[in-house]
């Protein structure tokens, strides 16, 4: 680290967070980092199961994991078995000089091991501890297996996504454990806030299938208003009690684009009129289109399903000679709301994303390579994220993170035969 | 001793439609003070949108605004008059964090841009959040998380890989982007309490929504591979899906990652001959027939109900869950175990369920949502006379002069 990316200060410097969660929670870890606490990413001796694909370069090797590099960058890594006895001391040892720990453990796994947070406590009376699980710790379903699609499907966002005619669909990457991974994050730095306030620590008990309901946004007081059950039928708004359907994504020349056709209110309306006028302009809006008011004629409680069809039968045939960019584009001039449906590479060319000099480049030195990183997540302007390390190799930061605990360089030794670290 | 979390903290709530006034629910459900401003003049965009009690709208009827504004007040208050700007300054100075949500320039109209803000209060903390952020060309594209949702890449790769992709359903980035601002708020919050210094959280959207795919955008620049959507399937396990049950459009959710597991589904299933076929004895073999595979798997589980697969496969060891309905959901013993569900009686709208925004339980501090979202000024007074020390008369003129409205 260089004294150069010291001049602002971290939000978080001087907490020490342990990492001891997997797969997608791994952002929780990394987002303390990105905030400036030093994490220390614990993982078994040989590496964790999260070094997985996409790879660089496409080599299927742990140490090349694009998964890990993103989820774990700013960390610094170490290797330890936790199952065995001398782990679990450095361990404990650990927790001492540590503020936090978030896991992502089964439930009663680090209690079975000694090292549930009844056990941390003993050893250091204000540490907080955060375990991410399928369901939580207690509970008809806490011991439940999971993984991120069941968490997906515990959660009711799987049921509402997808073809009718096929079978509910999730998000083809995994976001059950982001979104726990995140949340885990917020829990933590929340705990500290109160620690520094009262000197206590406490223990926090995170569910996945909470996370999951997260994004169904309002389907579950649909169900609880109207007894309505929204069912999975593409992009669409769909009224909870006449159940007429607004579509809400169309196809274009080149592609597919989000399209809002909704009347009653700003700015919706307004983006009806700009879009109209458009048509207009080109040629393309019948008299019966252009007669509609928005605001009193296209209120979705007074409306019927054949109506909307045929204004939105009217815009797709519009639509259908333009392409993403031109739609987007000239979407922006005359504000309507349409926006396209992008691909990794539109993303990665995206004006607005290199004119706020978004992307990272970051040096791999064990690659000989420089490679390029999402940015920021949000800017703190007087203690920004600071981008400061590479994710870490395994066991990177043994003989640091060992020798700052103070074990000898023997004792190190004798651990890394005995398979510990 | 301390009730609550964040029981003396502070929330001027500017901020409207869902990714502000979730970030602010974190802070709402564990003891924070939030008031929202609103406007009689151009009301909140959630109060105009279902569900409403028997589908009847009204300003107070929407729960889609209701889900996330419990345990918070409003005011109602015109920003286009001097004296509704001489309130929200009252407000700026009482709270300890201000929310808005705007396109670039509307706080800046107002006066109330953090570089002003900033001037009186040196320690305030300010989030500003909007789609794209506050700088570049597309700064002032005005959207919804809809929106956010495609240009994120989100749409691209949600769906089957024979057809047009099949979208997340709604703003599925309204859900992601809170989390990120109540990270860097708690953490701007922290540093506060050790040095006294506020600061200014800015949100772009996309720029947060992007990390939820993350990987997917180094394997274009590595790779030069431009991800795509894949059904339910995973890289890395197999059988992973979605199937059939008995019942109205009734699934199971069940995935195997490793030869263990599928032995043990094997094994379950009462050893069909079908699974003990070599090609489907480990993941490769799994993977390379695994169209094959989920119709076989599939005919297994048809004629089961969910709870029926469920209860066999977690005995066996098999990650597993029902596909849940929002029905389910309010019927989910493991939901009730959590008291996730919180029913309260609402003005207008009667006995109505209130959800958590945060998914944890804090041992000393938990969440807690006890009062109803409220109707759109409905603590005009509370907030004027008893925070603001406003006098009778003083509200009086307000509501002749339209600068509040009851």
């Amino acid at each position: 680290m260089s004294n150069s990316c010291r001049e602002q200060p971290a939000a978080l410097e001087s907490y020490r967070i342990l990492d001891l969660t997997e797969y997608g929670c791994l952002i929780g870890p990394r987002t303390l980092a990105d905030l400036g606490a030093d994490v220390i990413k614990i993982e078994p001796p040989g590496g964790s199961r999260s070094r997985i694909g996409p790879y660089y370069k496409d080599i299927a090797d742990r140490e090349k994991s694009l998964f890990w590099f993103a989820y774990c960058m700013n960390k610094r890594g170490i290797t330890l078995n936790l199952e065995t006895a001398d782990g679990q001391n450095i361990f404990k040892r650990l927790v001492k000089t540590a503020d936090a720990v978030v896991e992502s453990f089964t439930p009663g796994y680090l209690s079975d091991l000694g090292l549930g947070y009844d056990d941390l406590v003993r050893i250091k009376p204000d540490i907080i501890m955060t375990s991410i699980t399928p369901f939580g710790q207690t509970g008809p379903k806490a011991h439940y297996q999971g993984c991120d699609l069941t968490a997906w499907a515990s959660g009711g966002v799987l049921y509402i996504c997808g073809d009718a005619d096929r079978p509910p669909v999730w998000i083809s990457f995994p976001q059950a454990g982001l979104f726990g991974g995140m949340d885990a994050a917020n829990a933590t730095i929340a705990a500290i806030y109160y620690r520094g306030l009262t000197s206590e620590g406490q223990y926090i008990d995170l569910s996945l299938q909470e996370c999951a309901i997260s994004p169904t946004l309002r389907t579950t007081v649909m169900w609880a208003l109207n007894r309505y059950e929204h069912k999975r039928a593409g992009l669409a708004l769909v009224e909870p009690t006449t159940h007429i359907r607004f579509r809400m994504s169309l196809r274009c020349k080149d592609g597919n684009i989000v399209i809002y056709m909704l009347g009653s209110t700003a700015p919706f309306t307004n983006s009806m009129d700009n879009l109209i006028a458009w048509m207009d302009e080109e040629g393309m809006a019948p008299d019966w289109l252009k007669n509609i008011n928005w605001t009193t004629d296209y209120d979705a409680t007074r409306i019927s399903q054949e109506f909307i069809d045929r204004v939105e039968n009217a815009i797709e045939r519009f639509i259908l000679t333009k392409t993403k960019n031109e739609l987007y584009e000239e979407s922006i001039k005359r504000r309507i709301l349409i926006a396209p449906m992008q691909n990794a590479k539109e993303i990665a060319d995206d004006p607005q994303l290199l004119y706020r000099d978004f992307w990272l480049e970051m040096e791999h030195p064990e690659l000989h390579d420089t490679l390029t990183y999402v940015g920021p997540s949000i800017k703190l302007m007087e203690t920004p994220i600071r981008f400061r390390r590479r994710a870490p190799l395994i066991g990177e930061h043994n003989q640091e993170v060992y020798a700052e605990l103070g074990l000898s360089r023997h004792e190190i030794i004798a651990l890394k035969e005995g398979r510990i670290i | 001793m301390r009730k609550n979390l964040f029981e003396e903290l502070k929330v001027a709530e500017f901020a409207w439609v869902i990714v502000g006034p979730s970030t602010s629910r974190y802070l709402a459900e564990h003891g924070a003070t939030v008031i929202k401003i609103e406007s009689h003049v151009r009301p909140e965009t959630l109060r105009y949108l279902s569900p409403y009690p028997e589908g009847k709208p009204g300003l107070n009827k929407s729960m889609y605004y209701g889900k996330f504004n419990s345990n918070k007040y409003s005011i109602s208050l015109n920003l286009s008059h001097p004296k509704g700007i001489e309130i929200a300054w009252k407000l700026i100075m009482w709270c300890d964090i201000m929310t808005e949500s705007f396109t670039p320039e509307v706080m800046g109209k107002w006066g109330l841009d953090y570089d002003n803000v900033s001037k009186f209060r040196s320690d305030i903390i300010y989030l500003s959040t909007c789609m794209q952020g506050k700088t570049g060309p597309r700064s002032r594209v005005p959207g919804y998380g809809t929106m956010l949702t495609g240009l994120a890449g989100f749409d691209e790769i949600t769906g089957w890989p024979d057809r047009s992709p099949s979208p997340p359903w709604d703003a599925y980035t309204d859900a992601i982007c809170p989390r990120f601002n109540v990270a860097g708020v708690l953490a701007a919050l922290e540093y506060r309490r050790r040095t006294g210094k506020g600061q200014w959280v800015e949100q772009s959207q996309y720029e947060s929504s992007l990390h939820f795919a993350a990987p997917l955008i180094m394997d274009y620049f590595s790779n030069n591979r431009v991800a795509t959507r894949k059904g339910n399937r995973l890289d890395y396990a197999s059988p992973h899906g979605i199937f059939p049950c008995l019942g109205d459009d009734r699934w199971i959710a069940l995935a195997v990652f490793n030869d263990e597991q599928w032995k043990s589904l094997c094994h379950a299933m009462g050893q069909p001959a079908w699974c003990l076929d070599a090609k489907f004895a480990t993941l490769c073999d799994r993977k390379k027939n695994e169209d094959e595979l989920e119709s076989s798997l599939a005919e297994w589980t048809s004629p089961l109900t969910a709870p029926e697969i469920e209860s066999i496969l977690q005995k066996a060891g098999i990650p597993c869950n029902m596909v849940e309905k929002a029905q389910d959901l309010f019927e989910d013993e493991q939901l009730k175990h959590r008291k996730f569900f919180t029913w309260l009686e609402h003005s207008e709208n009667g006995l109505v369920p209130y959800e958590p925004q945060s998914t944890y339980i804090m041992s000393k501090t938990p969440r807690e949502i006890c009062r109803p979202s409220p109707c759109l000024g409905e603590h005009n007074e509370y907030v004027l006379k008893e925070i603001l020390g406003y006098a009778d008369e003083d509200i009086s003129n307000f509501i002749a002069d339209g600068v509040i409205m009851f």
